[in-house]
């Protein structure tokens, strides 16, 4: 008998690609300057935790920058939240832009780059370097939005997207984009999906034992692929491809199986594991829709990546009486999940509420993820005027970078990190401080005043 | 590749001690200890490894493992046995025994460990049980007590066997100091991986503080307690040593305090 064995090389999943660093498997955050902590990209398997600053405005933006990476990649996405409504933010997503936008963006920003070197004051000779850029941006991976713009609509209808919000459920798969189940009670909303189950389950043993059955997983990897196709198609605005994308979607609909959104019948038998019904709800959800075939790691036909994104998990309104108990239990449990599926997930939580909840779950809560990274924002604090910070909007903070599947995770070259929302775009930068100015200093010196008047210097003073 | 941290924490030999204690301060990873003791079990012949996955699933011990330069998946099911409580809640979600009962998780996880020692402990030359880590079991549900009785269950197991060793792992350990204290008593070695106080370093990811009873695990083996005691119980020695640590991608540095060329 022959040694020889048929090598099965695996596709790789879309979205995603192998880190030089890590040789992980990495797929984009949907910022690239954000990726440049993960050293490209977060790894698939790995939890990113995000501290929210104190108006959730900036870990929102990041939020959707992530959802949108998922929908323009044709990745499945799940979102749950119990704060927002989780549709207004699918409706609220970022716009992708082009090549050539991107490029016209560039050269935008070069162009005012020059226009403020012409001003440098420091040392004229200065001005024959060229331009440095503190924002990193890493080799392509994901794609450049445009905050200022929302995304088609149509996009959405190319992604299996599934919206939590505490009491219902929005499946695109099954339901147009208005749909609402609008179910509160919690056996409701499982037993409404257990035919879905049944009716999956006999498909997959179809799939497994007769030969039409592989038919279906073999068209469905062309669906998925088309799909793609018409959503890079129409991300470069060829309207040609409309009608080629509406037909793909008809097929993907009556070809491909729908979702499992329920685990067997046994599930209904368990007992309470969370207090709160919303924990134990949510984790039902997410662990039946990161356990689908196309999820899982060992599938050699055909692999998609599942985004999990949670927007201010552990606010008030997921508080109860065992709320530590609760979401320790919840994210060991989700670590699990993730882990065994090929699917990320990127979290919010409002650390500062919790810490004054209970100061040490914060790093319990830390050691359940993977990255934790706090947006601390300056909009109500001192450094709103400090000149220092001027051209910032925060700062950031990593806490945490492990290395998942692998020895050492990557380190960013520095910690020392910033943020700014510009117009378009949610930029991280290189924290350095601007410099100082001759004429600025004599401008505080003229201001100063030991009266404690109105000036930006005098505030800051003691007495 | 890691004989350097195993020669530190005096872990380098085939016959280890029988109950070593890992903790883990808040912000900082210790898991590289695990996956070198892990391929340094591996590599001896006919030793047996029963590794319960807590902090990581199973596909990252064999991903850290290939790093290091051992395949986990060649002894997998034949001298590597794996309780993976984290890949069965996720393959059969609220469903799965481990989130069942929470009085039952440390008595599952002893069933677990137990299962696999009497079915191949008599064939082995030495046998390791590893967890990692305790904490997931309070995140689980598990109670203070449960935890320390679990330990002493598994302190008492190296008095069944022969050559067995248990070498447990304790993450935030300065959070459940009264649980890490009681656990790093019954053994006479304890490894503490701290961070640097001076902050983040380029050169250096933390310190590992590595305790250990000399005397008194030499006296119980040659059955000298009487003599010990003759001499006023005097015979425990430790030795306490502090070395500095940087994982590297496929190996790990260790850098012994005020190093040259060391930026701290």
């Amino acid at each position: 008998m022959s040694s020889f064995r048929k090598r099965h090389v695996q596709k790789p999943v879309p979205g995603t690609r192998t880190s030089p660093q890590t040789g992980q498997i990495i797929t984009s955050s949907g910022n690239p300057s954000f990726d440049v902590i993960f050293g490209g990209g977060l790894p698939v398997g790995s939890i990113c935790l995000i501290e929210e600053d104190k108006y959730v405005t900036f870990s929102k933006v990041l939020a959707k920058y992530f959802i949108a990476e998922g929908v323009v990649s044709g990745q499945s996405v799940l979102l749950g939240s119990l704060d927002d409504d989780p549709q207004e933010l699918m409706r609220k997503l970022p716009k992708p832009l082009n090549d050539d936008e991107v490029e016209i963006e560039k050269s935008t920003e070069q162009e005012n780059g020059e226009f403020s070197q012409n001003g440098l004051r420091i040392a004229w000779r200065y001005n024959d370097l060229p331009p440095v850029n503190s924002e990193q941006i890493p080799s392509k991976i994901g794609h450049h939005f445009n905050l200022m713009e929302h995304m088609d609509k149509n996009l959405l209808d190319f992604v299996d997207t599934l919206l939590w919000n505490g009491n219902s459920y929005v499946n695109s798969d099954e339901v147009d984009d208005d749909y609402d189940c609008g179910l509160g009670d919690e056996d409701n909303v499982f037993s409404a999906i257990e035919s879905n189950t049944e009716s999956k389950d006999d498909t997959d043993q179809n799939t497994t034992s007769s030969s039409s059955g592989s038919n279906i997983s073999c068209k469905e990897v062309d669906l998925e692929q088309e799909r793609i196709n018409a959503a890079a198609a129409l991300l470069s605005g060829n309207s040609n491809e409309t009608l080629r994308i509406q037909n793909a979607t008809k097929l993907q609909v009556d070809a491909v199986q729908p979702p499992i959104i329920l685990g067997q019948k046994q599930n209904n038998n368990c007992e309470k594991i969370f207090n709160n019904s919303k924990y134990q709800r949510f984790l039902k959800l997410v662990q039946s829709f990161a356990k689908e075939e196309k999820f899982s790691s060992s599938t050699l036909v055909y692999r998609s990546l599942c985004r999990i994104c949670i927007t201010s998990l552990g606010s008030p309104l997921w508080y109860d009486e065992e709320f530590p108990k609760n979401i320790l239990k919840f994210l060991t449990v989700l670590r699990g999940i993730v882990r065994n599926s090929v699917s990320v997930c990127f979290i919010t939580m409002p650390m500062h509420l919790i810490s004054k909840y209970d100061e040490s779950l914060v790093p319990k809560i830390r050691n359940l993820v993977d990255y934790a990274i706090e947006l601390e924002s300056f909009s109500g604090s001192e450094h709103e005027t400090n000149n220092a910070f001027k051209e910032y909007n925060g700062l950031i903070h990593l806490h945490k970078i492990t290395a998942v599947n692998t020895l050492t995770a990557y380190m960013p070259e520095t910690s020392d990190l910033a943020f700014k929302l510009r117009r378009k775009k949610f930029v991280i930068e290189k924290l350095h401080l601007p410099p100082e100015m001759q004429e600025d200093i004599k401008e505080n010196m003229q201001t100063f005043s030991c009266s404690g008047g109105s000036s930006a210097s005098a505030t800051s003073m003691d007495f | 590749m890691a004989a350097s941290v195993l020669f530190a924490c005096g872990l380098n030999e085939q016959k280890l001690p029988k109950f070593v204690h890992i903790s883990e301060e808040s912000n900082c990873d210790g898991s590289f200890l695990f996956s070198c003791i892990l391929g340094q079990r591996l590599r001896i012949s006919n030793a047996g490894t029963v590794l319960v996955c807590l902090q990581h699933n199973y596909q990252h011990y064999f991903h850290a493992g290939m790093r290091l330069g051992y395949n986990v998946n060649i002894f997998l099911d034949k001298t590597l046995n794996v309780v993976d409580p984290l890949t069965d809640m996720a393959e059969k979600g609220m469903a799965s025994k481990w989130l069942q009962d929470e009085r039952q998780v440390t008595t599952l996880l002893l069933d677990g460990i137990r299962d696999y020692i009497s079915a191949s402990a008599a064939q082995r030359i030495s046998t390791t049980i590893l967890v990692d880590n305790l904490a997931i079991l309070l995140n689980l549900g598990a109670t203070k007590e449960e935890i320390i009785q679990l330990c002493h269950e598994l302190a008492e197991l190296p008095k069944q066997y022969k050559n067995l060793a248990v070498i447990t792992k304790l993450s935030n350990c300065d959070l459940y100091a009264p649980i890490d204290n009681c656990v790093a008593k019954l053994g006479t070695l304890r490894i503490r991986a701290t961070q640097l106080k001076s902050g983040v370093s380029r050169d250096v990811d933390g310190k590992l503080l590595i305790e250990r009873e000399l005397a008194a695990n030499s006296v119980k083996e040659a059955g000298e307690e009487l003599e010990a005691l003759q001499n006023g119980g005097y015979e425990l020695e430790q030795m306490r040593k502090e070395v500095l640590y940087k994982v590297n991608d496929r190996n790990i540095k260790i850098i012994n305090p005020g190093e040259l060329g060391v930026k701290v």
